[in-house]
């Protein structure tokens, strides 16, 4: 009872989504402490066809478990969760985690809802107290963090994207196929029609080795669309803070924080960020911050290595300039 | 078709957001609140299923009375049937003993096709409640929808994925939460916006609903705060003052020896 820890592993085109392998590491630390197993849960219509997946051969797990349907072919929320829930009271684990991707974002609350269980959303951090599973992320107030905890069983929560950093295992897991008892039904309420690939490339942001962000301070779309000149000059991406992209200056896809992926590059600028914590819990292992804000009270001048007050669209054009 | 239920959300104001020192959750009671933005699209896309398929439209809001307004602001966009679900035994829950409540006064409210809700709540960001109610509802659910067409009972929906645009056939009732970005939002009717004014409309408690208390609220919610702290950051680095220009130069010969332009070192010589 309570024995194991799940992650969800989310698959798409036969390969495991690097999310996946990322909450591993954060959970393999905790089943290490608590002397429980750890389990990549992994739902497709055929396994073998995961054979190549070079990924997943070096997972941070102990073993891969495997359902496997031919109505598992499509990601279907209703169905997904339902075979999640079966396996969890079939085995009864310690805790269950997913990315924060969306498919992770549509299945984990079905699931608690489901088993009636607590969830908790977006955790940048797990710790254990006194052998209990306690998870953290920001919450209201000036830089203050929460301390979260489930009273129910299995305790669930979805991981911030780009948290934390993947980590090999030199041995392959075991892998184990999970069979759902007989008179499961595998039907679904959704059929899936068909999926326009995007063609878009995702973008490198949670790898990247330079990031250059803006906030509102760069009062503009038209300011903020700069910073993509100025990350091409230095071989990095773009980021952005919330209200940002909420404004439709940039899609939501480069937001930096809770909400949005987690960075660690060698070098963070930010242009008119004022820091405040759901931001920067996204940014803060950066190696070297620099940050650019006409105030310098602002929170992440108190964190930056070096802060440069003044206005971060004239600052950014003179850099434009030179770097031309 | 059958109805559609629409569930919007009261959010602090940006700016007057006040926080309780002691238990750092919100202040909702004494907050402003406006529409959690992400919902206005919820209201637009069911105002839109109003007029092509003709279909009665319920909006339904838990929270503190004073989301009072925001329904009428939903009345005014052409909201049917107002319900607001207000009760002292919902305050402090968490996703799930907020589905709980969504999901039996959405339950009370049978037959219903579709019941439409934000992505998430620029508050909490979870995202959890849309699917955490259909869950708990056993009904299919769908997140992110950016587009939704009906016929011969089946709902067409579209939605973002991860790895592109997605088309699906669902088979009614469904909860989806719609992505926050159309390009059309209606403005309130002026005349409805004067009617809602001394509109009354029905309020539903924990008992109306026929809820047991231990399910609800902060008592009815699994995930508790065990305690909060602050980050502290030291003041670490230097600060530079001066004109923009010589501030630019400045950050440029850093950056060089740093050998974050050695790329550029090259073009430029
Ligand atoms: C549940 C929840 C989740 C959230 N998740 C995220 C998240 O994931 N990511 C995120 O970023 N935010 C998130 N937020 C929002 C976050 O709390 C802040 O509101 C946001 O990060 C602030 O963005 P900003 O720095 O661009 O804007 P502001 O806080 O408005 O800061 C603008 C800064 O620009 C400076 N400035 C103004 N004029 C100039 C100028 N001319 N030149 C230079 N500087 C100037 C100002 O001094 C100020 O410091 C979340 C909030 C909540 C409640």
């Amino acid at each position: 009872m309570h024995n194991l820890i799940i992650a969800f592993g989310e698959v798409y085109q036969n390969k495991i989504n690097p999310a996946s392998l990322e909450i591993l590491t954060p959970l393999w630390e905790i089943s290490r402490a608590l002397q429980k197993g750890l389990s990549l849960l992994i739902l497709t219509d055929n396994f073998s066809k995961l054979d190549e997946d070079i990924d997943l051969k070096k997972a941070l797990c102990d073993e891969i478990l495997v359902v496997e349907n031919r109505e598992l072919a499509e990601f279907k929320d209703d169905l997904y969760s339902k075979v999640i829930s079966s396996v969890i009271t079939h085995l009864n684990p310690y805790g269950v985690f997913f990315p924060a991707t969306l498919q992770g974002m549509a299945l984990a609350p079905r699931v608690a809802g489901e088993l009636g269980v607590g969830l908790c959303a977006h955790v940048n951090a797990l710790e254990l107290e006194d052998d209990k599973l306690i998870m953290i992320r920001p919450t209201y107030g000036d830089n203050i963090m929460a301390k979260l905890f489930s009273k129910s069983f299995p305790i669930m929560a979805t991981l911030s994207l780009g948290a934390f950093s993947i980590r090999e295992k030199g041995e392959k897991p075991i892998i184990k196929k999970f069979d759902l008892p007989e008179d499961f039904d595998w039907s679904s309420k959704i059929r899936v029609k068909k999926l326009k690939a995007t063609k878009k490339e995702m973008n490198r942001l949670s790898v990247a080795k330079v990031v250059v962000a803006g906030g509102l301070g760069l009062k503009s779309r038209e300011n903020f669309q700069k910073l993509f000149d100025l990350a091409e000059a230095l071989g990095g991406e773009v980021g952005a803070t919330r209200p940002v992209c909420h404004a439709g200056w940039v899609e939501e896809d480069r937001m930096i924080g809770v909400s949005g992926v987690s960075v660690k590059p060698k070098l963070y600028l930010g242009f008119g960020i004022s820091g405040a914590i759901q931001h920067t819990v996204g940014m803060e292992n950066s190696e070297f911050i620099i940050a650019i804000n006409t105030d310098e009270g602002a929170p992440l001048i108190k964190m930056a290595h070096i802060s440069l007050i003044g206005d971060a669209e004239k600052i950014l054009d003179y850099l434009l300039k030179r770097l031309k | 078709m059958e109805r559609i239920i629409v569930c919007i959300k009261g959010v602090p104001r940006p700016g007057t957001v006040k926080v309780d020192p002691e238990t750092h959750t919100l202040k909702r009671e004494s907050a402003e609140l406006i529409l959690n933005p992400p919902d206005r699209a919820a209201l637009e896309m069911a105002m839109r299923l109003r007029e092509r398929y003709g279909v009665e439209v319920v909006v339904m809001s838990m929270g503190p009375p004073n989301v009072a307004p925001l329904l009428k602001e939903a009345f005014a966009l052409g909201a049917d049937e107002l319900i607001l679900l207000s009760d002292r035994a919902f305050a402090g829950a968490d996703t799930l003993a907020t589905s709980r409540v969504l999901a039996q006064a959405i339950r009370g409210l049978t037959p219903f096709s579709l019941v439409i809700m934000g992505l998430k709540s620029v508050d909490g960001e979870t995202a959890q409640v849309p699917p955490e109610t259909a869950a708990i509802l056993n009904l299919p659910s769908v997140i992110n929808v950016i587009d939704i067409s009906y016929s011969n009972n089946r709902f067409y929906l579209t939605r973002e994925t991860n790895y592109g645009e997605e088309e699906l056939e669902v088979e009614p009732p469904l909860i989806i939460s719609m992505n926050p970005k159309l390009e059309y939002f209606r403005p309130p009717s002026l005349k409805r916006l004067l009617q809602a004014r001394d509109l009354s409309f029905k309020s539903m408690t924990a008992q109306d609903l026929n809820l047991a208390e231990d399910l609800l609220g902060l008592k009815g919610s699994p995930t508790q705060v065990a305690g909060v702290f602050e980050k502290v950051f030291s003041q670490r680095g230097e600060v530079w003052k001066g004109e923009p220009e010589e501030l630019a130069d400045k950050l440029i010969n850093l950056l060089r020896e740093k050998g974050l332009l050695q790329k550029l070192a090259l073009i430029n010589r």
